[in-house]
């Protein structure tokens, strides 16, 4: 059966400030949803929420139907959802090998086994592009290096909802392209869904069927990467008003 | 799973497993200044591996770990004093008084992190001390006199026993799922999380081991005392000693207690003897020298510095 997240008019203030102001979005396993906005807008709150880092003050968030808002992390990435770190954050005392056998012991797929754990660990390793590091201390990789590295370890708690918060971001453009390239054919292989928060909008838009466009909280847009980017809400949140009213 | 086999254990639980077992098989013979340097040895490294499960593997540095300690010491004493048990017995009762109170005390003060658990752990030790000076049962600020024999082997087996168990949970902790799991925490807690390791449920259950060790070690130590006093029981220099024994010999290592606690103990018993009253500033000055320079203990530091003792030590 098919995973499905589904957000539902989802509130989240911090004192004052209204981080996100009632959002709403569904992801299906399978599928890759682009989450966009400027700086500021909610989108790594509302990653925050799902991945159960934070409450939220209001709404709900199912998995399968089922309330998993305000659960505690562990137990979100036990149900089959886990988030990257938008600046990497590796086991600097551990080596490649073992950040990701943490993710395997641990993970919603967890073995007991620690031999079959390191082995899934250098299999997932593989996949993202890591062979030949998996005995490097983490604190030796480079930030490209350390992006996979996070990227391997939600692919292996066994995850099929991914939540992927800028891992574009940052690159060169040898290294975005490549990174785009092992994304787009890692999610065919293995069928995951994404939730993609990113900055860098070729790379949301190549890797994404749908995108949702928040601003100051709310959701301003959504639909394919096409209808997106020509809608004038969205060009005037980027751009300023002037930009949005007056046609090319 | 994987076949046990002496091999598979690997030479620090091996050597430290021939050390435990050469010092039982010649307890009986020693004379009795070595027996009870010994047994104050044991008593030493027990206290260092119950602080090790918590400070030493997951970096929660505990400042009152002398309130488990104590607590153990009136578990025994109100067993042996007003229930007239058994003194095992009674240290017993003190370590699963210690245990149930490491369990409510971790709850809540787990929840702090770097120097507000210090701090908090800190205060509890305080407000043990307090507590216990206002309750009756206890001696309040009297203390308890035991009227128990002197009888170094039973305390020799005791903290043997005590001691054996600690460091088979060492090994067990830091050689399976649990060890990745706590390295995670230690190295960094929320990102351990996003991973889904339940690291307060972790933490709790390694605080709660920590709190029993600490109260069955500090039952041992005050049946030898043959009573305890307040002042004593909750003197700040326990939990200091406690923390430089793993600092010196390597924090969450399974061979850097017992080489702390050798260190601290024997060199506390030294310089008592030329410098009465300095010995724990001597202490002092070692642990900060090596914080600085060593911040990996001794164990740490040979394994850094000694390739060839990767694979033995640990």
């Amino acid at each position: 059966m098919k995973r499905t997240l589904a957000v539902s008019n989802v509130h989240k203030s911090f004192g004052g400030v209204r981080a996100v102001r009632g959002v709403s979005l569904a992801l299906e396993e399978g599928h890759v949803l682009g989450l966009i906005g400027p700086n500021g807008s909610g989108k790594t709150t509302l990653l925050n929420l799902i991945a159960g880092v934070a409450k939220p003050s209001k709404g709900e968030i199912t998995l399968d139907g089922r309330r998993i808002d305000g659960l505690a992390p562990h137990r979100i990435v036990a149900a089959g959802i886990a988030k990257t770190h938008q600046i990497p954050r590796p086991f600097l005392s551990m080596t490649g090998r073992e950040n990701v056998a943490v993710a395997a012991l641990y993970g919603s797929n967890k073995t007991r086994d620690l031999p079959e754990a390191m082995e899934t660990a250098g299999r997932v390793l593989g996949l993202v592009g890591l062979a030949g590091k998996e005995d490097v201390a983490s604190s030796n990789l480079t930030v490209q290096q350390r992006k996979r590295l996070e990227f391997a370890r939600v692919l292996a708690t066994g995850a099929r909802i991914l939540l992927l918060d800028e891992i574009f971001a940052g690159l060169s453009p040898d290294e975005l392209r490549d990174a785009v390239a092992l994304f787009a054919r890692l999610q065919g292989e293995l069928g995951f869904g994404a939730l993609v928060v990113e900055h860098v909008m070729r790379a949301v838009l190549t890797v994404s069927q749908h995108v949702v466009v928040m601003e100051e909280g709310s959701k301003i847009a959504e639909g394919t990467p096409q209808e997106v980017v020509q809608n004038p809400a969205v060009i005037e949140a980027y751009l300023g008003p002037e930009a949005g009213r007056a046609p090319p | 799973m994987r076949r046990l086999s002496l091999r598979t254990l690997g030479p620090t639980l091996l050597g430290i497993l021939a050390f435990l077992g050469v010092l039982a098989a010649i307890a009986g013979r020693m004379p009795l200044v070595l027996l009870t340097l010994v047994i104050n040895l044991l008593i030493f490294a027990a206290l260092a591996y119950s602080i090790n499960f918590i400070t030493g593997l997951t970096g929660y540095v505990s400042f009152g770990h002398v309130l488990f300690m104590a607590v153990g010491g009136y578990g025994l004493a109100y067993g042996v004093g007003t229930l007239h048990w058994h003194p095992v017995a009674g240290v017993a009762l003190g370590a699963l008084v210690s245990l149930a109170l490491a369990l409510g005390i971790g709850a809540v003060t787990l929840r702090f992190r770097g120097v507000y658990f210090a701090i908090a752990s800190q205060v509890t030790a305080l407000a043990g001390f307090y507590i216990v000076l206002e309750v009756q049962e206890l001696g309040g600020g009297q203390g308890i006199v035991l009227n128990v024999g002197f009888e170094p082997i039973a305390w020799f087996y005791t903290i043997w026993v005590i001691l054996a168990i600690e460091v088979g949970i060492t090994y067990w902790i830091t050689h399976g799922r649990l060890g990745y799991g706590i390295r995670s925490i230690r190295a960094d807690e929320d990102a351990a999380k996003t991973v889904g390791v339940h690291a307060a449920a972790l933490k709790l259950v390694l605080f709660a081991i920590s709190g029993l060790f600490a109260g069955a070690a500090g039952g041992v130590y005050y049946w030898q005392g043959s009573g305890i006093f307040p002042n004593e029981a909750f003197s700040l220099t326990f939990s200091l000693i406690m923390l430089a024994m793993i600092v010196i010999g390597g924090m969450g290592t399974l061979l850097g207690p017992l080489f702390g606690a050798v260190a601290v103990y024997l060199s506390s018993q030294y310089f008592l003897t030329v410098l009465i009253g300095f010995e724990f500033v001597i202490i002092g000055v070692l642990v900060v020298v090596i914080a600085l320079f060593l911040p990996e203990g001794i164990v740490g530091t040979l394994r850094k510095y000694v390739p060839e003792l990767r694979g033995l030590i640990e």
